[in-house]
């Protein structure tokens, strides 16, 4: 350990070593995925999983990302046996590597100071998001999450108001003649959270076994399952 | 085996000949302004900390304000910490390390000096873009794309330094701390291009950018920082206690398992990737057992006849409490890599109490331990030039500050896991349960805040002192 090109080639293999492992052959194995064919349940017909995004999501993936959103939220839905991410119905199955195809930059967290946003899509709309920007304490109470108010705009109502402008309570709610409406960052933010759905069965995490029985599918005969109408 | 450093020289230009004369007054001038840097991005690292746990006091804060959003400056305090502060802290302390024991004086100082100003300038600039929205999203790896290149020439410029200094030392055997400080050296530059090459340029496909990065983190922080802490450590403690190393085997055994298994991981449990890429960084976070066990036997060993006289010395003090915090941090992150625990404490502020605890438990009271014992002597001052007031003031500010996040942090991380552990709790509900402790740690960033401005006052004196002296020789001159 007392000469300077020894201590070099040691630290060199060392750290080709990790390097090997850690990046070269994930890249080898993971590098080369493509799209694939989703699980088929039931009658429906195998689709192509994952679909890359729309390109206002995308544009929506730029605000996410300097905005800083993954400091409290992660993209990741870890399976049943770590954790209770699929009893909170976070998802219908664990994240995949397949799921972050299309994500650029993939930003998957490291902290859950707010809930995981892996399928925030499948359980929300445009305008609880709105609304969770503007105030995150109007939908969860003693919400910790800032509200984004540089994302929307206070203005004069013109001819019309808005379709888009926000509704609020009366603590929110602009002066009368103003409305609030998102900028266009809100709106490609919001596109962006509506994209993030995980839903596709893929051979890695097949949908759940269906209840062994002879009986009819309860979907085949839909009538006998609900009461009738009064 | 005995220390093989004598207490060489301190460092001043009284008496060298002139060609001479120039190179070193550079030497302490390119030194102090890495210094200097590092600290005032501690400080500024604590401000921005500030801000984002007054979030959890009053979320409504700036909320018109893009540039304070919680996000956007939690990735500025990262860069500051990371960038600002580790660094810069790790190369000047390495410089001054690879000098002192290698007995020789600095190579090029002018182009560390250039270095560490454009180090510090492309910092600046990548900080404020982070705050405009430039962040890559990438957590450690917050620089901005344009920024990297101008942070890799200027580390190119102080490191080809640094192993010039190394290369010019004189002939004998290495003492652990060079090995640590050359391994730091080397490790940034590969991990940084790796990085800056697959998620910026060249951006790899999907999931590989978040192993990347995950990868990335983990070597910048147990390998890079914390070879540069060892260094220190392995030099100071011995040193001042005027006692050899208990065993420079041991040494070379936590040098290379720590190089080995420590660059290993950082993906978290659960993580959709094949499972043999977790296990593996499981195992080797596991491994980092060795060292850190081999660290506190060795160090036991040489210390424990004098337990007493570690209170006596600013250095050893705070050199002492940051290895310590460096063992308690290391047996953390071992327990939080453990399947069964990893499945509760993900993903909650465990992992944000271990990185609190590295870097400011372990990183930064390192690292001011040896700036008190380093700075006199690169002014040509005694030790005494600190006031004995308020480095006592920074040491217990820092410590509790520390001590108070960290403890807050654990708590909070802990009883967020048990309580997310059973899916009937709704999540919204865990998180008001466990805002109490999470509250706290604006104390702590308070305190760590205070104890930097108490050590930059006590700098700004040293400094004046030399001045004065500096001037005062001048004039008995003429």
């Amino acid at each position: 350990m007392n000469s300077g090109p020894l201590l070099f080639l040691g630290l060199f293999a060392t750290m080709a070593c990790s390097w090997t492992g850690f990046v070269l052959a994930p890249q080898l194995q993971l590098g080369g995925l493509t799209q694939t064919n989703t699980v088929v349940v039931g009658d429906a017909l195998a689709q192509t999983y994952p679909l890359p995004q729309p390109g206002e999501a995308h544009a929506g993936a730029e605000i996410y990302r300097a905005n800083g959103c993954a400091a409290c939220h992660t993209e990741m839905v870890r399976p049943s046996a770590l954790g209770s991410d699929l009893q909170r119905q976070w998802g219908l199955r664990r994240s995949l590597a397949e799921d972050y195809l299309f994500a650029q930059p993939v930003m998957l967290g490291a902290q859950r100071v707010g809930p995981d946003l892996a399928n925030f899509g499948r359980r929300s709309d445009t305008n609880g998001i709105f609304l969770r920007l503007y105030d995150p304490g109007l939908i969860t109470r003693g919400s910790v999450m800032p509200p984004y108010r540089f994302l929307f705009e206070t203005r004069k109502i013109g001819l019309f108001p808005s379709p888009e402008a926000l509704v609020l309570p009366d603590q929110d709610a602009p002066p009368v003649g103003y409305e609030i409406v998102p900028r266009p960052q809100a709106r490609a933010l919001a596109a962006y959270l509506l994209s993030l759905r995980q839903d596709g069965y893929l051979f890695e995490a097949p949908p759940p076994p269906l209840p062994k029985t002879n009986a009819v599918p309860t979907n085949a005969a839909p009538a006998a399952a609900k009461p009738a109408p009064k | 085996m005995s220390v093989t450093v004598s207490p060489a020289s301190t460092i001043s230009s009284a008496s060298l000949p002139s060609e001479q004369a120039s190179a070193e007054a550079w030497c302490p001038f390119a030194l102090l302004t890495l210094f200097a840097g590092a600290v005032l991005w501690l400080l500024a690292s604590s401000l921005l900390g500030l801000r984002d746990s007054l979030n959890f006091h009053n979320p409504a804060l700036f909320a018109g304000e893009g540039y304070l959003s919680y996000g956007r400056v939690h990735a500025a305090r990262n860069a500051a910490m990371l960038y600002g502060f580790g660094v810069p802290a790790a190369l000047g302390l390495g410089l001054w390390l690879l000098c002192r024991l290698g007995r020789t004086q600095l190579a090029g100082p002018a182009v560390v000096f250039m270095g560490a100003i454009f180090w510090n300038i492309a910092v600046t600039l990548g900080v404020a873009a982070i705050l405009c929205g430039s962040s890559t999203g990438f957590d450690g790896f917050e620089m901005p794309a344009w920024c990297a290149p101008i942070l890799f020439v200027a580390y190119l410029m102080i490191g080809l330094c640094a192993l010039l200094t190394f290369h010019q030392r004189e002939p004998g055997p290495l003492y652990p701390s060079q090995w640590f400080v050359v391994g730091s050296l080397f490790w940034f530059p590969w991990i940084f291009s790796t990085a800056a090459l697959l998620l910026l340029y060249v951006p790899a496909r999907g999931v590989l950018q978040a192993t990347t990065a995950w990868w990335y983190a983990q070597n910048f922080d147990t390998v890079f920082l914390g070879f540069a802490g060892l260094a220190s450590a392995f030099y100071f403690i011995p040193k001042i206690l005027g006692r050899p190393l208990h065993s420079h085997y041991q040494a070379a055994l936590v040098f290379w398992t720590l190089a080995l298994f420590g660059s290993w991981g950082g993906a978290p449990e659960g993580a959709p990737l094949p499972s043999w890429i977790i296990s593996l960084g499981v195992v080797g976070t596991v491994l980092t057992a060795v060292p850190i066990l081999t660290v506190a036997t060795n160090f036991y060993q040489t210390v424990h006849r004098d337990v007493n006289t570690l209170d006596a010395d600013p250095t050893l003090r705070f050199t002492y409490v940051g290895l310590i915090f460096w063992i308690i941090a290391g047996a953390q992150q071992i327990v939080s890599a453990l399947p069964g625990v990893s499945s509760i404490t993900g993903f909650t502020w465990f992992g944000a109490a271990q990185k609190e605890l590295f870097h400011l438990g372990f990183f930064a009271l390192t690292f001011f331990g040896a700036l008190y014992y380093i700075v006199p002597r690169l002014l040509g001052l005694e030790q005494g030039a600190w006031c004995p007031k308020l480095l006592k003031g920074h040491f217990f500010l820092t410590f509790f500050g520390v001590l108070i996040s960290y403890i807050s942090l654990v708590v909070a991380g802990i009883g967020q896991g048990i309580l997310l552990a059973d899916g009937g709790n709704s999540f919204a509900d865990v998180m008001r349960r466990t805002m109490f402790p999470v509250r706290c740690i604006m104390l702590g960033d308070l305190l760590v805040a205070l104890g930097t401005i108490l050590f930059l006052l006590n700098f700004a004196g040293v400094l004046a002192a030399a001045f004065r002296q500096c001037r005062a020789e001048r004039k008995g001159r003429a």
